[in-house]
């Protein structure tokens, strides 16, 4: 057949008429497994936190699968253990983001890794939420796909100043602190916000913490008038030492503080167990029980349903359950709103969240406000009372 | 307050005299600075506290497995971190292969033990407040340790064999001393009195793996101040940095008592290069 110049311009202008109609896109897109990366320190000095969280994500995302997945497509943990490391933390967010490609990432854990790898997520775009508390972590500009789903360090520090000057109703407070560079920046910020507020901060230091005698500083703290002890460390050696050192000077000063207060390991190291007693370190509304030993009732059916489903809580905190829970339902609700994996419409997602009742917290982001948990569910807790993974709250809350 | 100064100053004194006595120890066969001496001594109540808390033996029994664990732990600094380099001593290469050892010994410590502090048992349970066994035991462990070192040393045969590879180690093998062999028993002996000091520490201390980087710069200290390889130096400047510590931890404080002490040991290293006791040496020329 002779082809004619009408059938070569027909033909041209077929091709071009179907090339400027957009294909389908390929089923595949709406069936892949939506991939979440989780950057946990499973090994390693601080991987006790991972505990907690990974049986939270793993809980979410058996139910979040059992029950169809998110529209249609299953929900797939990648997981990297970076042991707490910065240098394998930046690594493996460049793997999870170039290699395995996944859709948001949940993590890193500690502050330390996270000051690492938030400037690799931000550049390549990847939605990601943390619960890491250094306050520079959280620049809508710098950073607008990072969300905080846990209190940042001011958070902290403002729970606990509203709980000795509020609550305890003390004017005359000494701020105690390590000398690491997270002890030093703890007390210099708390000493500076307490003076704001108008109490007395008779007496501040920061203490070797393997120093072997806590006498001179507390005798000092005695002396000076201080009616509560604001201690900012996570070292437990010398929190048990300040402990027993207050009741050989037959003291009853309330210690009023960082998490690690409550730790565990605090009650191997204190003389007797009541040298634990009137010591109250930071806890969170939703996972605090009240003198009838009850929790919020939202909590309380999640440990039921933990319990039914075999996940431990006698040897974690039920705040590192719950925020693994709220993290991974967090994504799969933004993929199931935005209707895409696209990094721009899950971000864009999270920004319109108001008051998003999670278990763990009752989140709020915007696009210029991006801690989203709430100052006012931070609360004391009795930090001697630990009973799976929850604590009793502090004296003075109804 | 002065009790509370004399109590606890005299106790960290002495682990830090007898973690100089452990440098002294390992030097004096071998004329190695060993910065594995506060590894020892941690190992002494991280050990310590596993065989007694954690596996539930009698003190006793823990105390001894203890020091027989240490003194492997000696024997192996002196196999693996001092023996190769012996020959190059005036090229100070000991100080990276024993530091190299004393950072392997705390990490290992830190991913078998945990990076908390663990408790310590009470050993015999006697004394409260300012005479809490905490405070008088490192004392006492310390006189225990030098009156035996000193029986050692003077009265018995190995102990001489000891001196004179110390005082002359060529003299020594040219009487026919196994040298070799001493220097071997001399880094076990090392092992045991650094076990010793962080056992009898171990209330004080608490079974922590970071106690290591801080027992190996504050158990120098003692050293640098009374001599080298002086061991009434150690003891004497020990007891003396001990106490020092912890009355500028009363008068100034935390962070401003270590620029104190570190103050003072400049201070007495540029009046006395030597050390206090240590005698001047002649230089060859």
């Amino acid at each position: 057949m002779a082809i004619s110049r009408r059938n070569v311009l027909l033909g041209s202008a077929g091709a071009l008429g179907a090339a400027s109609f957009s294909f389908p896109k390929p089923a595949i897109a709406q069936s892949e497994p939506i991939k979440i990366g989780c950057l946990a320190a499973i090994t390693g000095p601080s991987s006790a936190p991972t505990v907690g969280f990974n049986r939270g994500i793993n809980f979410a995302v058996e139910n979040l699968n059992a029950a169809g997945g998110v529209k249609g497509r299953k929900i797939e943990l990648v997981m990297r253990d970076t042991q707490g490391d910065p240098t394998k933390a930046v690594n493996a967010t460049q793997e999870l983001i170039s290699q395995a490609k996944v859709h948001a990432i949940w993590g890193p854990f500690n502050s330390g890794e996270a000051l690492a790898t938030t400037p690799i997520m931000g550049r390549a775009k990847i939605p990601d939420i943390h619960p890491c508390v250094v306050e520079s972590l959280i620049d809508t500009k710098k950073y607008p796909n990072a969300f905080r789903m846990a209190p940042s360090n001011s958070q902290w520090d403002d729970a606990v100043r509203n709980y000795c000057l509020n609550v305890l109703k003390v004017k005359k407070v000494a701020v105690i602190g390590d000398t690491t560079g997270y002890g030093v920046t703890a007390v210099g910020a708390s000493v500076a916000a307490f003076k704001k507020d108008g109490a007395d901060v008779v007496y501040q230091a920061n203490i070797d913490a393997t120093q072997p005698d806590m006498t001179p500083d507390m005798l000092r703290a005695k002396n000076v008038g201080s009616e509560a002890i604001v201690v900012w460390s996570v070292t437990t050696g010398m929190e048990a030492r300040m402990f027993n050192t207050r009741a050989a000077m037959g003291w009853d000063v309330p210690f009023v503080g960082h998490p690690s207060l409550a730790s565990g390991e605090l009650a191997g190291l204190v003389e007797k167990p009541e040298n634990w007693k009137k010591v109250y370190a930071i806890g969170y509304k939703s996972c605090s029980y009240d003198a009838s030993g009850k929790l919020p009732p939202k909590s309380e059916e999640l440990v039921a349903r933990l319990a039914k489903a075999n996940v431990s809580l006698n040897d974690t905190l039920l705040w590192w359950v719950a925020g693994g829970i709220d993290a991974i339902e967090l994504i799969a609700k933004a993929v199931a709103e935005s209707g895409s994996t696209e990094s721009a419409g899950i971000v864009k997602y999270w920004n319109t969240l108001s008051k998003y009742p999670g278990y763990f917290g009752t989140y709020t982001f915007t696009p210029t406000q991006h801690n989203g948990y709430p100052t006012e569910e931070i609360v004391m807790s009795e930090a001697s009372t630990a009973k799976n993974g929850t604590f009793a709250l502090a004296p003075g809350y109804t | 307050m002065l009790t509370s100064i004399l109590a606890s100053g005299l106790a960290a004194g002495a682990i830090y005299a007898l973690v100089g006595v452990t440098y002294n120890t390992m030097f004096s066969t071998s004329r190695v600075m060993s910065f594995t001496a506060g590894q020892l001594a941690m190992l002494g109540g991280v050990l310590g506290s596993m065989f007694t808390l954690k596996l539930g033996l009698p003190i006793i029994v823990g105390f001894v497995l203890t020091l027989a664990a240490c003194a492997i732990v000696g024997i192996i600094t002196e196999f693996v971190a001092v023996r190769p380099v012996l020959k190059s001593l005036d090229q100070h290469l000991y100080v990276l292969s024993t530091l190299a050892l004393a950072l392997m010994i705390q990490q290992v410590a830190a991913i078998k033990w945990g990076t908390e502090p663990q408790p310590f048992p009470r050993v015999i349970g006697l004394g409260s407040g300012v005479w809490d066994e905490k405070f008088w035991l490192p004392v006492v462990a310390c006189a225990v340790t030098i009156v035996g070192l000193e029986y050692l040393y003077r009265r018995t045969l190995v102990g001489r064999a000891f001196v004179a590879i110390a005082e002359d180690n060529f003299a020594a093998r040219a009487l026919g001393l196994p040298e070799r062999n001493l220097r071997i028993a001399s880094y076990a002996l090392a092992g045991v009195i650094g076990g010793i000091a962080g056992f009898s520490g171990g209330q004080l201390l608490l079974a922590f793996f970071a106690n290591g980087a801080l027992l190996n710069f504050y158990g120098f200290v003692p050293v640098a101040l009374g001599g080298l390889g002086n061991n009434r130096g150690a003891i004497v400047g020990g007891l003396a940095l001990g106490l020092f510590q912890q009355a500028a931890n009363f008068l100034v404080g935390g962070i401003f008592s270590s620029v104190a002490v570190f103050t003072l040991f400049i201070v007495v290293l540029l009046a006395a290069p030597q050390g206090l006791f240590g005698g001047t040496t002649a230089r060859r020329v």
